[in-house]
């Protein structure tokens, strides 16, 4: 009886020793982490976040993360969110590289991609203020601008009940940041750079999301293409937090990354 | 010119909030969280676009996961109305760790910012400490 009482007392005042040092440390327990709310439109950061913390390693040549332009006549809803995505992603890249006639470029045909999605109205209202602030060289307020078209656009698919393409948009906005950072690091690789590829929540919200997409949307081509890959990106971008990803291992999710992007981006893919 | 861009987007946001349906303490305390975080703006801090808001009661904390980039610097403004008396924002790190960060901190709004070394999640805590229960909104900004 006594042994056991002991071994209750000694149990119970190590839970109390436990909880304050949780108090006192101010750590936070693995249920409330595991249990935190996830937001597309909070917990998962815009490309032009990514960019601004590269951009601290140095003057970087953000015209030579151009793509050449892609179509925006696709047949599949799921294939025009995620290359809306991308497209605002391009956005984000052509203020980095200060190159207006880019933004306007890339506004038009955001424009013509989100028509066939019913979101032009909410899109049209911005384009103006995209091709304004850009011919006045407004950067910071074109950053500001393209996540709110961004926004505007998810919240008419929300209220469309099309929810599954406002996280396709997310996600195709996120590749396509992945390929301008990662193809900037295969040419100029350093370790600080490197370090902003650790992103093991946003790989975790994107395969917990995508599975819980309709089926329908889940079976799309271009969806099915991008769920395939997402065991290597999540193994790529999964590392522990005192390394980073070696120079090769940032060319090969580059060129995982940018094949993905080529697939996706190609007028009905099968 | 960002003391504009952050007047038009209080304007834009609560005639937003306004159709929406979004009650007036909830309107309120978006406009404190923006209000808050127009002051980052004025120092270079980018204002993501999007929000987390909901209702606090008093006594109980609510945690939202952020994603963050090593070497930016964050601002996370929360926002509630007069009937919260005290409020606490604290962030960890995926371990769990408190992040150390600097606070600015009113009656019913305060702010915590911080400059992650690690690339990863973190997770902002917010609590109403005391008063009743209350409309909240937390928004980021970065630079």
């Amino acid at each position: 009886m006594f042994p056991r009482s002991r071994i209750l007392l000694n149990g119970l005042a190590l839970l109390c020793l436990s909880a304050l040092a949780d108090a006192k440390s101010g750590s936070i327990s693995t249920e409330e982490l595991a249990s935190a709310t996830v937001l597309d439109s909070l917990s998962i950061p815009t490309p032009g976040e990514s960019f601004t913390a590269l951009s601290k390693s140095g003057k970087i040549d953000w015209s030579s993360r151009f793509r050449p332009p892609i179509a925006t006549n696709y047949s599949s809803r799921a294939q025009m969110a995620i290359n809306l995505g991308g497209l605002i992603a391009d956005g984000y890249i052509a203020v980095e590289a200060r190159d207006s006639q880019q933004v306007k470029n890339i506004g038009k045909d955001i424009v013509s991609l989100a028509k066939p999605l019913g979101v032009q109205q909410e899109i049209l209202n911005r384009g103006k203020s995209l091709t304004d602030f850009a011919s006045e060289g407004k950067w910071d307020a074109l950053k500001e601008e393209l996540e709110a078209t961004q926004n505007e656009a998810k919240a008419a698919m929300a209220e469309n009940k099309d929810t599954g393409l406002v996280l396709l948009v997310t996600l195709g906005g996120w590749l396509r940041g992945t390929e301008a950072l990662t193809g900037y690091l295969s040419e100029h690789y350093s370790a600080e750079g490197a370090r902003l590829l650790r992103q093991p929540g946003i790989i975790h919200f994107f395969r917990e999301r995508l599975e819980t997409l309709p089926e329908k949307m889940r079976e799309d081509s271009s969806v099915k293409k991008i769920r395939a890959k997402m065991d290597e990106i999540e193994s790529a971008l999964t590392f522990p937090r005192d390394s980073v990803l070696q120079a090769e291992s940032v060319k090969a999710l580059n060129q995982l990354v940018s094949d993905l992007l080529k697939q996706v981006s190609r007028k009905d893919s099968k | 010119m960002r003391a504009f861009l952050i007047l038009s987007l209080c304007v834009c946001i609560t005639a937003a909030l306004l159709t929406a349906g979004e009650s007036d303490e909830e309107t309120y305390a978006r406009k404190t969280a923006l209000d808050l975080a127009g002051a980052f703006s004025n120092d270079g801090f980018k204002l993501r676009d999007g929000h987390w808001s909901g209702t606090l009661e008093p006594g109980t904390s609510k945690v939202i996961q952020v994603n963050l980039f090593a070497g930016n610097s964050y601002w996370f403004s929360l926002g509630s109305n007069a009937k919260a008396k005290r409020l606490a924002m604290n962030v960890y790190d995926e371990t769990g760790q408190a992040i150390a960060v600097d606070l600015h901190e009113e009656r019913h709004r305060i702010a915590a910012g911080f400059t992650p070394g690690i690339s990863g999640p973190c997770y902002i805590r917010i609590e109403a400490i005391e008063g009743q229960p209350t409309a909240f909104c937390l928004i980021y900004s970065y630079k």
